[in-house]
């Protein structure tokens, strides 16, 4: 009983509208690219520097220092709106998000512990730059080992204890990072508030080159999961009766999104509610089905991440707002929202 | 061409479940499991689908030992109906019977996908639904959206020898009288196009009049099983369940109110 295994395109974007919306999206998500290179402390004129005719000035602003930010966000934006939809569909539970299994969590932990402590040791000046980012990603990958051994392999009965096991994470992380906070100094201290509430400023392209090359890869791992994640809205046993190999599809959301959510945080900080909000705002926009979804929570989450971050450098010029109050000033309301309006159903 | 398990044992450390059943499903042959409740009925069901193996014994699927069949290849040939949990996200009802499509199993009849679809939910008396929400529904509604998308899941372009097998766990639970006799000669209409399909059912009568065999099982065995007018007795029966029951003959009827 040999079948050859074809691809899951015919059922793609079946509805025409969501097509529509998609394309939307991606239209509004360039738009937000092109304004927010233009816009900042340094007005640019994108014009000249095509042409060759900008300052030398204009132009490292833009290559070196807009470029990279911009670039960052979007990616930061669609890892999170897409590790949101994903684990909301694995979950079943349109609550979770990409800080309930504690990756963020264990990232943010790994980040503060080099912050605080890592300037008692001596640290290689070449490698400077990469330590925070490093030891928030061996955060977030200590928890998806302790969350993928507690769970036996993220096996068939392990998906409420995975919740709560997430829940015990964050309480621990959140004890450390404030122990960590309370013994810190005032420099390490300044670093930290602006790291816990997430920037982007300081992106530069040699620490965000790798990790947008690897947010793309577990991107492109996650977004082929969509039919089996429809499915498994009927349950787990049911999914596994139609076909779906539900450990498997566990594994490959789980870990995807810890990877891309780990890296996020450790380049950018502590950014809340865009990876549970990017998906209801994109359901109610075009509906339910993964394959709709999951690339619409992408394109969604850029578009918000860059115009949250062009907020961010621009509402309280030079100053800078940490972008992490941003989206929770206008995610906490919209999460409110979707909980009054849920009971009210 | 068959489903069956032979020798099936199964239990917890406090209480043996299942004890030594054996059991065939032949196609074109509607067999019925019935029992009292906490009987073994459900993990009997369960392990003939593949939830999970038994702790001695086995099933196979034509043949062959279903550990030895992957759980996709599985999906192909049998389709499982049975209590099921409710969906938290808004699909349409199209969505849902879409979803027991299985692509890679079915892919090579893409093109008959939409009239697929559209027959199975006129079979099930679900077309007028497609483009509502599925967690709308009254609950006989979605059983029987769940119902076509079983059905969906084993569709093939008609004369088709492919075996394939329909199990179900109470179809027509929730069902009014009409649709519970629907369903269930729309199941007697699938046995002839040759699949074999095993429904656990409670309506002893019912079973007595859709099915070609019956199961008994009690207490996790096997009691009887063969034709229902030569196994069901009184006497059994009413052991088996508690209660005063009485058979009578012409037409063929269990009484026991």
């Amino acid at each position: 009983m040999i079948r050859k295994i074809h691809s899951y395109s015919f059922l793609k974007f079946t509805d025409f509208r969501q097509r529509i919306i998609i394309w939307i999206l991606f239209f509004l998500l360039i738009t937000s690219i092109i304004l927010s290179t233009k816009i900042g402390a340094f007005s640019i004129k994108l014009l000249e520097v095509i042409l060759n005719s900008a300052s030398p000035l204009n132009e490292m602003v833009l290559l070196e220092i807009r470029i990279p930010r911009i670039l960052l966000s979007c990616f930061v934006g669609a890892s999170l709106g897409l590790s949101g939809a994903s684990l909301q569909g694995l979950f079943r539970n349109p609550l979770a998000d990409p800080g309930l299994i504690g990756v963020s969590a264990g990232a943010a932990l790994g980040a503060t512990l080099t912050i605080v402590l890592g300037s008692d040791f001596v640290i290689y000046t070449a490698l400077e730059r990469y330590m925070i980012p490093i030891s928030a990603v061996l955060g977030s990958v200590c928890i998806i080992v302790l969350l993928y051994v507690s769970t036996k392999g993220f096996s068939q009965k392990g998906i409420a204890y995975m919740l709560l096991i997430g829940i015990a994470v964050n309480a621990f992380a959140t004890v450390g990072i404030a122990f960590l906070t309370f013994i810190s100094s005032d420099l390490e201290l300044r670093s930290l508030s602006f790291w816990i509430m997430g920037s982007f400023g300081g992106s530069e392209w040699v620490t965000i080159l790798p990790g947008i090359i690897i947010i793309s890869f577990a991107i492109l791992w996650m977004i082929d999961s969509s039919r089996e994640l429809d499915i498994l809205q009927l349950g787990e046993s049911e999914a596994s009766r139609l076909g779906v190999d539900v450990k498997k599809l566990k594994f490959k959301v789980i870990i995807s999104s810890a990877v891309i959510v780990g890296v996020s945080v450790s380049l950018s900080g502590m950014i809340s509610f865009v990876g549970l909000i990017v998906p209801h705002i994109v359901r109610l926009l075009g509906g339910v089905n993964h394959n709709f979804l999951l690339v619409g929570s992408a394109i969604a989450g850029g578009i918000l991440m860059s115009v949250a971050d062009l907020g961010s450098r621009t509402l309280i010029q030079p100053a800078e707002i940490p972008i992490g109050l941003i989206t929770s000033a206008l995610g906490a309301p919209i999460f409110l929202w979707l909980i009054l309006r849920s009971v009210r159903k | 061409m068959s489903i069956t398990a032979t020798d099936v044992s199964y239990g917890t450390k406090k209480k043996n479940i299942l004890k030594n059943v054996s059991l065939e499903i032949k196609h074109n042959e509607i067999v019925s499991l019935v029992g009292p409740n906490g009987a073994g009925k459900s993990t009997f069901l369960q392990i003939l689908a593949g939830d999970f193996e038994p702790d001695s014994g086995f099933v196979q699927y034509d043949g062959i030992k279903l550990t030895k069949i992957s759980i996709q290849e599985r999906s192909f040939c049998r389709s499982v109906m049975s209590q099921s949990q409710p969906i938290i996200f808004d699909f349409s009802v199209k969505q849902v019977i879409e979803m027991g499509w299985v692509e890679r199993g079915l892919s090579a009849y893409i093109d008959d996908f939409h009239q697929a679809v559209t027959k199975t939910a006129k079979e099930c008396f679900v077309f007028d639904l497609l483009e509502d929400k599925f967690s709308n529904l009254s609950g006989g509604e979605q059983r029987r959206v769940h119902f076509a998308r079983t059905l969906i899941q084993l569709w093939r372009p008609s004369g088709s020898q492919e075996p394939r097998y329909l199990i179900l766990d109470e179809p027509t639970a929730n069902l009014d009288l009409f649709y519970e006799r629907e369903i269930l000669h729309l199941v007697r209409k699938k046995a002839i196009d040759g699949f074999g399909c095993l429904i656990v059912l409670h309506d002893l009568n019912l079973a007595a009049k859709f099915s070609d065999k019956m199961a008994i099982i009690h207490n996790g065995e096997l009691v009887k099983f063969g034709n229902p007018k030569e196994i069901l007795s009184s006497q059994i029966l009413s052991e088996i369940y508690h209660l005063k029951l009485t058979i009578s003959e012409n037409p063929f009827r269990i009484n026991y109110y």
